[in-house]
């Protein structure tokens, strides 16, 4: 690099910043930035996301009618798996830890990038491959795959071509997620800022932290699983086939060993935006920063120990059933710890109802409501009616929906002015939040008595069922008319960012007044992050104490960094 | 933005819980105690099919189980979004107030947190204990079944077979029939080179899966006459979601009638290959090229490769009472090479899978009659 090329009085004693990449395909293509990486993730993940919503939609609209005559059941049968996939691998891992722990970790950490950014942009770019390859099965006459997102053998066997681009696609998938656990995993050892001690860092990057463990260490398997299924499915190697020695069932206990923490990579960064969140908006300190960071770790560990949970009426010993039974409850115990913190933080706070508070307290309601549910499906005799029902249906989306995806959007309105320097627009935001908390509860709650009554999951027609419980065809209809409640409220968002960078208010460096280090620099971030690294000396979220920052780039800073008043307007404060 | 002139934070103090604390503590139990109540003690037919009338004695159990979960459930979530919606209101920032007012610093609280460790905790040990006691119950039956059956998953039919070798009953997409107040053993399995299915009769609360190489079993007692669904709840496949099938319970004399009827219907249209021409020499090159990798003739029952061993098969004392306790007969021999067999054992192929002609069956019992 050309040192002449930059001024020297940006430069520290050590520091080596690198000049930003000129020309487009190197600053917005090809881009080792993790800020432009995070966004490169957004931006496909929004897109997949949308992608595999109308397939969601398509499915509700096929239930309707309990005879489901709009598409043929083969096609119903694609729809499902093909959401299921796309959301699982291409959207919520994309979006949750691509997109929110690239944006934010590195900036939290007071780190320039991450430890390794030509693999970081290599994990970037195996997601679109992987697209590409899930989607190129609709070029063979025997279409996407068919088999559930889970694809158990031998049905995923039969079902042939599909599964081929299936276990294809998310191989590479995995590749990209153990590259990103392994280098989030080296930039939170090696890269925070000094002064910065493991008791010290920001929630969310302790989330990124735990996930980047499961990354690392649960791909693997769910990698194994999948190479074993290609090599059956296209060699016809014995691996689930009984009548030749192999056993079916083995691939759900490798399945679900992956798939199972694959929840708590979602789950984890989703927790870690709330307790940033809600001392920001709440204007006070987190409460128990030990518990919840704490709690994370223990999640991730306890999240490998219970697979089997997903198996029960599988054909597996019933004396196996109790131990993992027991396992699946103690995890409910770190995540109580969290929500009653969550709550305890609320408390005595002074709440801004900023659109990102709004969805991080509607994530408490929701999550906890997903989590309850989920006991119910730890319950071996309980889960022997509830399984393979709407009931199990409902959780999960309750889990994923009103958690990871309710915890993004609150993530994402919180630190869009960080990436992109213009704020949204508040009133959108409120309507976009009303709007999926509405579709939400209206798509999913109904789900739940609708699976108890013994309505079957994957079903492209119910008449049978409909015939036992008449009710099921009006909550059918209310669920596919929430359901598009929900994506009028993912389009708002896509307005909502479309007309803030063209027209939104300058951000400011910290419109929130909030403290982590990510919002002591400008915004957007300039491409160095950090011109001096900067020296913490405390945890960041006594809001009652000056910051605890030493070295900022920003002589100026307010050491009780305050909200920009305009951006909450309850009514026009008096000015002080 | 920044100001040049730093203010400090105005913390705003809170007075014991904050305003409106008991009584929105008192609604909120209110409204839990009477959930509870109605839970406990009026009929959930709303939620669980016939819960106020159950159809088995493991849906008792089991609704029993929801019922606990549910009363605690709701509390917990009436309580969590309730102080979570009311703290977020009480303690918002007015807007008289001033932008830098911030909360009452509290890191953390240690007693109140042991208590919300160590209270979930022992809620979930008791549940865990109750769970046990009910899973017992329905995993390790203390009465022995008075029947037992069997259910064969293809798709996209259930296929019911009921005891008796020669009289067996199958009925492939029929109804199945159950008497009333007996407990029953239903072994289920999937058909031959056939997908993974599961066997769901929600009255009942159970289910199970049907997996290829495997016999998974469902114990239970019906306790209420009716028709009910049986469905697939495991996806197998294009027409997953119109694999169905009709559990009748009847009185045990209607089984009993029905089960007669069904055994007469069964042998009316039963083997009619004819075992005379049968030679056993033709039947023993034909054993060695297509049966000896899965039996040996070299032993009685126990002697196992795959499937049992065939020596003396029509007088082996160790010959299991795997149907109705009698020791096969030529026909009984016949019966399994023609429909093949999935059950307690195994599985094994059937006649158009082991590609048998007539002449080959007649042979093959010659062969293994002949074997003393």
């Amino acid at each position: 690099m050309d040192v002449a090329a930059h001024p020297v009085e940006e430069h520290a004693a050590h520091d080596h910043i690198h000049p930003a990449p000129e020309g487009f395909i190197a600053k917005y293509v090809f881009s080792l930035d993790h800020k432009v990486i995070a966004m490169q993730y957004f931006v496909l993940g929004l897109l997949l996301m949308l992608i595999a919503g109308s397939f969601a939609e398509l499915m509700r609209v096929q239930l309707w009618n309990p005879a489901g005559t709009f598409v043929q059941y083969q096609t119903f049968n694609q729809l499902f798996t093909m959401h299921g996939t796309v959301m699982v691998w291409l959207v919520l891992i994309p979006l949750v830890t691509g997109s929110l722990g690239n944006m934010v970790m590195p900036l939290q950490i007071g780190a320039r990038d991450v430890a390794f950014p030509w693999l970081n942009m290599l994990s970037f770019w195996l997601i679109p491959v992987a697209a590409l390859t899930l989607f190129a099965s609709l070029l063979f006459p025997t279409g996407a795959p068919a088999a559930g997102w889970t694809e158990y053998p031998p049905i995923s066997i039969q079902e042939g071509t599909g599964t081929v681009f299936y276990t294809l696609a998310i191989i590479i998938v995995g590749i990209s997620s153990t590259l990103t656990g392994l280098n989030f995993l080296v930039t939170i050892f090696k890269m925070r800022a000094p002064g910065m001690t493991w008791t010290r860092m920001p929630l969310f990057t302790w989330a990124t932290f735990a996930t980047a463990l499961i990354n690392l260490f649960a791909t693997v398997a769910l990698s194994a699983a999948l190479l074993a299924l290609f090599l059956a499915t296209a060699f016809n190697v014995p691996f689930f086939d009984p009548a030749r020695g192999g056993s079916p069932v083995l691939y759900q206990h490798m399945f679900w060993f992956y798939s199972h923490p694959a929840v708590y990579i979602f789950i984890l960064p989703a927790f870690g935006v709330i307790s940033d969140v809600l001392p920001t908006f709440a204007r006070k300190t987190i409460f128990g920063y030990k518990m919840i960071a704490f709690s994370s770790l223990a999640i991730a560990i306890l999240g490998f120990t219970v697979w089997a949970h997903h198996m029960f009426p599988s054909g597996i010993a019933p004396w196996l059933q109790i131990p993992f039974m027991i396992l699946t409850y103690i995890i409910g115990i770190p995540t109580g710890i969290k929500i009653f913190s969550w709550m305890a933080t609320v408390w005595g706070g002074r709440i801004h109802f900023s659109t990102s508070m709004m969805y991080a307290l509607a994530f408490i309601g929701t999550f906890s409501f997903g989590g309850i549910t989920g006991v119910y499906l730890a319950c071996v005799p309980v889960d022997l009616h509830e399984h393979g029902s709407y009931f199990v249906v409902a959780h999960f989306h309750y889990v994923v929906a009103g958690g990871a995806v309710t915890a993004f959007f609150a993530g994402f309105y919180y630190w869009f002015p960080k990436a992109t320097g213009r704020l949204l627009s508040e009133k959108m935001g409120h309507l976009s939040f009303w709007l999926f908390m509405i579709g939400l509860t209206g798509t999913f709650m109904p789900m739940h008595w609708l699976g108890l009554e013994g309505m079957p999951r994957r079903y492209a027609s119910y008449e049978v069922f409909a015939k036992a419980f008449p009710d099921a065809v009006f909550w059918n209809r209310v669920e596919t008319a929430s359901s598009f409640l929900m994506v009028l409220s993912v389009l708002f968002v896509a307005i909502n960012i479309v007309v803030s960078l063209r027209s939104g208010r300058r951000a400011g460096n910290n419109p929130w007044g909030a403290r982590t280090l990510e919002w002591m620099i400008s915004s957007p971030a300039p491409y160095y992050n950090f011109k001096k690294i900067p020296i913490v000396l405390d945890k960041p979220y006594d809001f009652t104490q000056p910051l605890p920052y030493r070295n900022l780039d920003d002589p100026n800073q307010d050491p009780y960094p305050k909200p920009i008043e305009a951006v909450i307007p309850r009514r026009a404060p008096v000015a002080t | 933005m920044a100001q040049a002139t730093p203010s400090t934070p105005q913390i705003v103090p809170v007075k014991g819980m904050g305003p409106g604390f008991i009584p929105v503590t008192i609604v909120m139990t209110i409204i839990n105690v009477a959930v509870a109540l109605a839970v406990c003690y009026l009929p959930l037919d709303f939620l669980l099919p016939s819960e106020s009338n159950p159809a088995s004695d493991s849906a008792v159990s089991i609704d029993w189980l929801f019922k606990f979960m549910t009363v605690f459930g709701v509390a917990i979530t009436v309580y969590v979004s309730g102080y979570v919606a009311y703290f977020a209101w009480v303690f918002r920032r007015r807007p008289d107030e001033d932008i830098n007012t911030v909360g009452v610093p509290i890191h953390d609280a240690p007693k109140l947190e042991f208590w919300w460790t160590v209270l979930p905790t022992i809620l979930l040990i008791i549940l865990m204990a109750l769970t046990i006691v009910a899973w017992k119950q329905i995993q390790f039956p203390t009465t022995a079944a008075a029947l037992t059956t069997e259910v064969v998953a293809h798709q996209f039919y259930f296929e019911f077979r009921y005891p008796g070798m020669q009289g067996a009953v199958y009925s492939p997409k029929g109804e199945m029939h159950l008497p009333e107040g007996k407990p029953v053993k239903i072994l289920v399995s999937s058909g031959e080179g056939d997908v993974i299915h599961q066997f769901w009769v929600p009255e009942f609360r159970l289910k199970i899966a049907a997996v290829p190489g495997m016999v998974t079993q469902l114990n239970l007692t019906p306790t209420r006459l009716g028709r009910y669904d049986i469905t697939c709840s495991e996806y197998c496949g294009k027409n997953h979601s119109i694999m169905q099938a009709k559990l009748v319970v009847d009185t045990p004399a209607d089984f009993d009638k029905w089960l007669a009827q069904a055994r007469v219907t069964a042998a009316a249209s039963g083997p009619a290959i004819s075992l005379s021409g049968g030679v056993a020499d033709t039947g023993k090159a034909l054993f060695a090229q297509k049966c000896s990798a899965c039996h040996s003739v070299a032993g009685g029952f126990d002697t196992k490769i795959v499937g049992p061993g065939l020596l003396h098969i029509t007088d082996d004392p160790a010959h299991p009472k795997l149907v109705d306790g009698k020791a096969p007969t030529p026909e009984d021999i016949e019966e399994i090479l023609v429909k093949g067999y999935v059950g307690p054992i195994g599985a094994m192929p059937n006649r158009q899978a082991n590609g048998l002609s007539d002449a080959d069956i007649a042979n093959l019992v010659a062969y293994l009659v002949s074997l003393k």
